[in-house]
């Protein structure tokens, strides 16, 4: 049996005959004796140049080589509705000197090549004014003459370059601002800090009242005002936080909890108490003042509040990236006939549609003319696409394969049964407990003990007649003030959120790392996640001739299986042909649910089901009787190819499992984990695909809905009292209300785009060894959040013992705090919790990992 | 020690400077985008945008 070695196409293997680029790395197609320097497109081979013109050959050490690979051709189907009205109105804004700008999402933008040539467009495209590249956000903003040239051109011009364009959706201005926003508030406050601290030397070398009274009445109320500028600009975060916290126990004090008070508590208890002193001695003249702790304390704390919002954009950004499933707009055929382009927005039930080949149907309907096959794994997860014709029902989101249909609209927008799925996502999901951070929860215990430490030091000192008991209670207030406990968590956290999103894994909040620490059950798709997602010629019996002119023969046709054969003419056949030069083929005949048949170099040529082929052909030899019955036991499809009247070969057709699936089961089963798979498609096939990886058969469960997957995750996150730690792991949009309802949803390289947007977690590297790489280094990063905790809690332990026993001083505490925070500073730097193993593709030059451009299970 | 009277406030004047400085970049959106800058010095023709 000749078993080919399962690869797609777009996946040159290093034994391949390919190069790196010089300059990206991607790989590239060469001859026999290839050049010492091959490049994979023009922006690549003139940036090397400039690159070594420069003398800054050192770049190409220091460059990260990762990343998606070129496509040599984007998806130009969609550019027609870039020019639509419904487009313009919704997408682009129109300036005061009556040009247009908007912003897109460029597909396949990773280097400097890229951002070279996208900018070089206003020199090549008539009527554009600017266009500039945010390599990191992969965003390209454009400002354009719409008299002169139509959005299409700008389209159809990144296009050639493989660059696949998409409108912005999200409203990136309000985060934008929001970073800005704390930004400011940084900079104005740690130039406070530093001028506080710099008037604090001098009060501390010894200025006093005595020497220069002028000079030291004057820094002081200088501090002061300088302070006040920071506590209300720097300091009011924190009090509102805080405030937010408390506002609803004091509404219905019964529902006290201590985890429900947040560390803005205890933070803003400190600065508003060391203030509040400091005010009163710079006032009163006499007293210590802790203004330049405060100051330095509301810098840090914003620093670390700005890491973790600039963290958590990265993934955010890369989940905006994600186009929508159903088109923008529509073709609406009106009574009269004529088609014309509508938002998708204004179709209503009984609206009739136009849906052209390759086009996604853009609501629910009933089809009213043609014949087609429609591809709804983007619904059902089913990767087998469906024949149709008229009066069948159709749902949005499905791809039209074949020819073009009229559909008569029966529900559109949220009504359309991916609206629904989209809803619930969006929806705020009341079962899923929002997650506690470990600090807060340490934070009302924090609170009572500080209250209560600084009325046990004021109460003792005080009935000892000290006069220095409000000071000493003060200097309790401000030395605990837990800086430290409240950078702990989103430090560690940030950090290793920093290191997953370089090693491809990105997690949109750090909730995420924390459940995934603990899980009590993983629950995996089967289709896209398990398995490759993509029909492939698993096995092939037989005469290697005979299988390439059936190859040719599928070319015809539109069906999965066809595709299976198409990417095995490309990728993996003995002799590679061009389009042009494949042999000529007449009288070619498709039977629905059967196969195909024509003649092929002058040879009559079947293809299809072998029962069909039993017909013409007669009963299939032993030898592939034997391979037709091993690939239906495997959940394969047998294909027999039948030419002149003989058989001469059998492959099986399948969704080959990927490599790491069973590894990824054995880790999780190790770790204490319950491994369950589910999936849209047929029990059969989900319970072998199962046994292969090793989940057990009761653990197995097909034919389920993507409706039935949301429940069913649910129902698992609620079996246990108190509720269970169940992660998703999917990539289809079925799986997408699955993802949201587990407390962690995972979705992996490849997944629908509703998918990401749903999950918490999402992948771009290839395969499930993310995944692993995910499972590992939550745990790191759950161990660094728990050293830094402990050491703060150490830190205030003996800051709160030195502070009642009145050893505290301004200086004292001056040092201490920022001594405290920078101890938990290094801890969260020097974690490597997803750095360990073999690095990714970065230090593998030529190798990049495929990124199939697949968008539905 | 009294030139502090006057050194002081100069001191001041000078961070404030920086301080608007610093939020004028952050206005013009000079941090939005850390990474692109840096790739673009490597491209030595003639700037023709803005």
């Amino acid at each position: 049996m000749n078993q080919p070695e399962h690869r797609s196409p777009d996946r040159p293997e290093p034994g391949d005959a390919t190069k790196p680029c010089a300059h990206c790395g991607l790989p590239v197609a060469v001859s026999e004796d290839p050049p010492e320097e091959v490049f994979c497109c023009v922006g690549c081979q003139s940036v090397y140049h400039a690159i070594q013109d420069a003398g800054l050959d050192s770049f190409y050490e220091l460059q990260d080589r990762g990343g998606e690979a070129a496509r040599a051709d984007a998806d130009v189907s969609h550019l027609d509705e870039l020019d639509s009205e419904a487009f313009q109105e919704r997408h682009t804004t129109l300036r005061d000197d009556g040009r247009r700008e908007a912003d897109f999402h460029l597909e396949g933008v990773h280097c400097a090549g890229c951002v070279w040539i996208v900018e070089q467009m206003p020199d090549f495209v008539e009527g554009v004014d600017v266009a500039r590249l945010n390599l990191g956000r992969a965003r390209l903003h454009v400002v354009w003459d719409p008299e002169s040239t139509a959005l299409s051109q700008i389209g159809e011009w990144l296009a050639q370059f493989g660059y696949a364009a998409h409108p912005a959706r999200s409203d990136g201005h309000s985060r934008n601002e929001a970073g800005r926003d704390l930004l400011r508030r940084m900079g104005v406050t740690w130039a406070i800090a530093a001028n506080v601290m710099l008037l604090a030397f001098a009060l501390y070398s010894g200025l006093g009242p005595d020497a220069e009274a002028g000079l030291f009445h004057a820094f002081r109320y200088l501090s002061f005002g300088l302070a006040t500028i920071s506590v209300i600009y720097g300091g009011s975060l924190f009090f509102r936080r805080a405030w937010a916290s408390i506002r609803p126990l004091l509404a219905d004090p019964s529902s006290f909890q201590p985890s429900r008070l947040s560390i803005d508590i205890p933070i803003s208890l400190g600065i508003i108490g060391g203030y509040t002193q400091s005010t009163v001695a710079t006032v009163t003249g006499a007293g210590e003042i802790w203004f330049d702790s405060i100051t330095v304390l509301i810098a840090a704390l914003l620093t670390a509040r700005w890491l973790q919002i600039r963290g958590r954009r990265i993934a955010g950004d890369a989940a905006d990236r994600l186009l929508s499933v159903i088109p923008t707009t529509a073709r609406h055929v009106a009574p009269s006939g004529r088609t014309v382009s509508v938002p998708t927005d204004a179709l209503e039930p009984g609206s009739v549609v136009e849906v052209r080949t390759g086009e996604v149907i853009p609501a629910d309907g009933r089809i009213l003319e043609g014949h087609s096959a429609v591809h709804r794994g983007v619904l059902t997860g089913e990767s087998r696409p469906e024949s149709v014709q008229a009066g069948d029902r159709v749902h949005a989101g499905a791809k039209n394969s074949g020819d073009t249909l009229r559909v008569e609209v029966t529900a559109a927008g949220d009504a359309s049964r991916i609206g629904q799925l989209l809803n619930w996502i969006d929806e705020r999901d009341a079962q899923k407990a929002p997650v506690v951070e470990l600090a807060d929860r340490i934070a009302g215990i924090f609170v009572l003990v500080i209250l209560l430490g600084a009325a046990l030091t004021w109460g003792g000192w005080a009935l000892s007649g000290s006069p220095e008991a409000v000071r000493h209670a003060v200097a309790l207030l401000v030395v605990s003030c837990p800086c430290a406990l409240g950078m702990a968590t989103p430090l560690a956290m940030t950090m290793g959120v920093g290191q997953a999103a370089r090693r491809g894994i990105y997690i949109k909040h750090e909730g995420a790392l924390q459940q995934l620490e603990q899980l009590d059950e993983v629950i995996l798709d089967k289709t896209g996640t398990v398995t490759e997602g993509d029909m492939e010629i698993v096995s092939l019996t037989g005469d290697l001739e005979a299988v390439q002119a059936a190859a040719f023969l599928e070319t015809a046709s539109a069906h999965p299986i066809a595709q299976a054969f198409e990417r095995w003419l490309v990728g993996d056949a003995p002799d590679r042909v061009e389009p042009a030069s494949r042999p000529p083929m007449t009288s070619v005949e498709e039977v629905a649910g059967c196969g195909i048949s024509g003649v092929v170099d002058e040879r009559h040529i079947s293809v299809g089901r072998p029962e069909w082929l039993v017909d013409t052909a007669g009963s299939p030899p032993q030898r592939f009787r034997r391979a037709i019955d091993a690939g239906l036991r495997d959940a394969q499809t047998p294909v027999g190819i039948v030419v002149d009247g003989d058989w001469q070969a059998v492959c099986t057709v399948g969704d080959p499992i990927r490599g790491e699936s069973t590894l990824l089961v054995e880790r999780l089963r190790d770790a204490g984990v319950e491994v369950t798979l589910l999936s849209g498609d047929h029990t059969d096939v989900v319970t072998s695909v199962a046994a292969e990886i090793g989940i057990s058969e009761t653990s197995a469960f097909g034919d389920v809905s993507p409706e039935d997957k949301r429940a069913f995750v649910r129902d698992r996150v609620e079996a246990g009292a108190g509720g269970r730690r169940v992660a998703m792991i999917g990539d289809g949009v079925n799986d997408a209300a699955a993802l949201k309802a587990a407390s962690v949803g995972i979705a992996v390289d490849g997944s629908a785009n509703a998918s990401m947007v749903a999950a918490d977690v999402f992948t771009t590297r290839g395969g499930l060894r993310p995944l692993i790489d995910l499972m590992k280094g939550s745990a790191g990063v759950m161990h660094v959040v728990r050293r830094n905790i402990g050491m703060s809690i150490a830190y205030n332990g003996v800051g709160i013992s030195a502070a009642a026993a009145g050893f505290v001083t301004p200086l004292v505490a001056a040092v201490a705090m920022p001594l405290s925070s920078l101890a938990v500073v290094i801890s969260s730097i020097i974690q490597n919790s997803f750095e360990e193993g073999p690095q990714p593709t970065a230090s593998q030059p030529g190798r990049v990992e495929p990124r199939a451009a697949r968008n539905s299970a | 020690m009294e030139v502090l009277y006057l050194l002081i406030p100069l001191a001041l004047l000078i961070v404030s400077g920086a301080v608007g400085a610093f939020i004028w970049a952050v206005n013009s959106g000079q941090f939005d985008d850390t990474e692109s800058p840096a790739v673009r010095v490597l491209m030595d023709e003639d700037e023709s945008q803005e």
